[in-house]
């Protein structure tokens, strides 16, 4: 079988994710002086720069291996899960970069949130990159503001894993990595400002799916698998951040919460369109 | 007022939306035989408790974003309760030039305040195309519809299909997967008179090969059963596209055991009268959809999210300002 053209420029835009997560973790490493004092190393600018140029360029060779794959079967990635993921970890990065090149105290984050990108990464990997049936449904405009406020509702959402994972790192031994890191208080008061962003564009992503199914398939709301996931992880997030306004929650708690509006997401755009065949997919 | 300010209270806003959540897992897939009740209760509850904490509730109706929040949700459900007791769904089929015919509908499901008139709905089927994709996978659905002037004369032309649907005041036709073959045929009873009608066969590519179908004339007791003969060169593992322009076919015409072949034009006598194979054609399935409320549910949703925006605006010099910067600068611990 001849090689997908787009596979050379993905293999390179991971190869350069593994760099920046190699760099991110290395710089992130305690250094002790003899006497077991905590020595800031000198070398953390320079490493964090070197995290940040190489999340730059496994972002442009993702963008290429996109458009290289667009040009291949000629529809953008919004159908196959090869595509599908190969989308999202372009547009996570993204989200996530401006994070890091923004806000250099939280750049500790990156160590949980490369990895997370990893699953996506090596899930990718693995999956046969040929062309799927583009559905005619798909060409509706909707689609892509469905598709935008989805990548920004879950780019808030996985740097609210990168923020919870640090609160529940810091109950373990590896707490004194992230000391110089703001406190678990001021993380966890970050995570549930990104829960309420991230329920924002939750919301307006469902907006504007519901109108691409009502001109699609001729009803704005069916309860189908997908739609259904979908519902719950919205109400998931109106409830977790009900709950944390009514009781006083514990910070681990509060953490492992956060990092369920993730991985509830990660399930329902990847796991429900393995469950049916849904008309969501838009091929009957 | 007691009872008031418990119904307010955001343990029953929790207790709610876990309600909800487990309804709608149970409605999970559409058609499960649950109720949907299991969705209309928790969603009262939800209601009622979120009109109890805007009347009582200073945090939340003091805070503008939040307050156009919470009042768009309590809208959106009020508006999509009276959007389904107002809805009609149903589905049509029309043959090829001919014009939509409200008595002609199936599968007719309508809410009690349904109070739309089908008669604003008027057209002429044109002929269509439907171009597919190796492996019989549907592709794109033009159907030319011809829309009529109040003396019911043709005044336009359109396309519609997919995502495209023909929009008459708040009815919606959609082009469904539901299409096929259709014959028009002609009764002349012995006793004179003339009478024209179409059979429609099945679903076309589904139902290939059970292009049958059965029609009894008027006035007669003879049931005849038909079977449309295709001699389409589709090839199904290319690209082909269904349309008139492509298809042609005999009628098998059986009546007990005699078996005839009719090609277009020609006839069939029978004891009380001829049937005449006038012509081989198609028609086209619609799903007529009418809620009244589509264009408030939109703009009340959006509305709700800017409102939720600018909550978070409003609060975003702790995400983004001078605080944040304090709160987070290195070394804090
Ligand atoms: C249906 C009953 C509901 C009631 C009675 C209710 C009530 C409230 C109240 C009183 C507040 C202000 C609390 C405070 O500032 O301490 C609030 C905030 C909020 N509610 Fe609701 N709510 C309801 C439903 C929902 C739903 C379904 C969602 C979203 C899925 C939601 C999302 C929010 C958000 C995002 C905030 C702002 C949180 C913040 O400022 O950090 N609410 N709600």
């Amino acid at each position: 079988m001849a090689l997908a053209a787009e596979l050379p420029w993905l293999w390179g835009s991971l190869l350069a994710l593994a760099l920046a997560t190699g760099a991110a973790i290395w710089g992130m490493i305690p250094r002790y002086s003899g006497d077991g004092v905590l020595i800031e190393p000198p070398s953390t600018n320079r490493i964090e720069s070197l995290v940040l140029w190489s999340l730059l360029l496994s972002i442009v060779l993702m963008t290429i291996a996109m458009g290289v794959r667009w040009d291949r079967v000629g529809n953008g990635p919004f159908v196959s899960l090869f595509e599908l993921l190969m989308s999202q970890i372009w547009s996570l990065s993204i989200f996530y970069a401006v994070i890091y090149w923004r806000a250099p105290s939280l750049r500790g984050t990156s160590v949980i949130v490369f990895p997370a990108l990893w699953v996506l990464g090596s899930w990718v990997l693995i999956l046969d990159p040929v062309a799927s049936f583009y559905p005619t449904t798909y060409y509706n405009n909707w689609k892509w503001a469905h598709v935008i406020f989805g990548k920004i509702f879950l780019g808030a959402a996985l740097f609210g894993v990168g923020l919870a994972g640090i609160v529940l790192l810091r109950q373990t031994r590896f707490a004194s990595v992230f000391s110089r890191m703001p406190s678990s208080e001021v993380l966890d008061h970050i995570a549930w400002r990104f829960m309420m962003l991230a329920l924002i564009f939750d919301s307006l992503m469902l907006i504007a799916g519901a109108v691409w199914a009502q001109d699609a398939w001729g009803r704005y709301w069916q309860w189908d698998e997908l739609e259904t996931s979908s519902f719950l992880n919205w109400l998931y997030l109106g409830a977790i951040i009900h709950l944390r306004m009514t009781y006083r929650i514990p910070l681990p708690i509060g953490a492992w919460l956060v990092i369920g509006v993730f991985v509830f997401a990660f399930l329902t755009y990847f796991g429900a369109p393995y469950f049916s065949a849904s008309a969501h997919k838009g091929v009957v | 007022m007691h009872l008031f300010s418990a119904m307010a209270s955001l343990k029953v806003t929790l207790v709610g939306m876990l309600l909800l959540a487990v309804g709608s897992m149970l409605t999970y897939g559409g058609d499960t035989g649950f109720s949907v009740w299991v969705l209309i209760l928790p969603m009262l509850l939800l209601a009622v408790n979120l009109a109890s904490a805007i009347a009582t509730n200073r945090k939340i109706n003091r805070q503008p974003g939040l307050l156009l929040f919470h009042l768009s949700l309590l809208s959106l459900v009020i508006v999509i309760a009276v959007g389904r007791l107002a809805h009609l769904d149903a589905q049509v089929e029309i043959v090829v030039g001919q014009s939509f015919d409200p008595s002609h509908l199936v599968e007719l499901q309508q809410g009690p305040w349904h109070v739309g008139d089908l008669n604003e709905i008027s057209f002429l089927q044109g002929p269509y195309g439907i171009s597919y994709e190796p492996g019989v996978q549907r592709g794109a659905t033009a159907s030319q519809i011809g829309l009529l002037d109040e003396k019911g004369q043709f005044s336009e032309e359109i396309i519609v299909g997919d995502d495209t649907p023909l929009i008459f005041g708040d009815y919606r036709l959609y082009t469904s997967f539901n299409k096929g073959y259709s014959v028009i045929l002609e009764w002349l009873p012995n006793e004179g008179g003339s009478y024209t009608g179409s059979v429609n066969m099945p679903s076309f590519p589904l139902n290939d090969y059970r292009q049958k179908n059965e029609w009894t004339p008027p006035g007669s007791d003879t049931t005849i059963k038909f079977w449309l003969k295709l001699e389409n060169e589709y090839n199904k593992d290319d690209y082909w596209t269904l349309s008139m322009a492509n298809s042609s076919g005999v009628l098998v015409v059986t009546v007990d055991d005699m078996r005839v072949e009719l090609e277009e034009g020609e006839s069939l006598q029978f004891d009380d009268g001829q049937l005449k194979y006038n012509e081989l054609t198609m028609w086209m399935g619609y799903t007529i959809f009418y809620d009244p409320t589509l264009r408030w549910l939109f703009f009340i949703s959006t509305f709700g999210v800017l409102g939720l925006g600018w909550h978070l605006w409003s609060r975003a010099d702790r995400l983004l300002g001078k605080n944040f910067d304090n709160e987070t600068k290195r070394g804090v611990n």
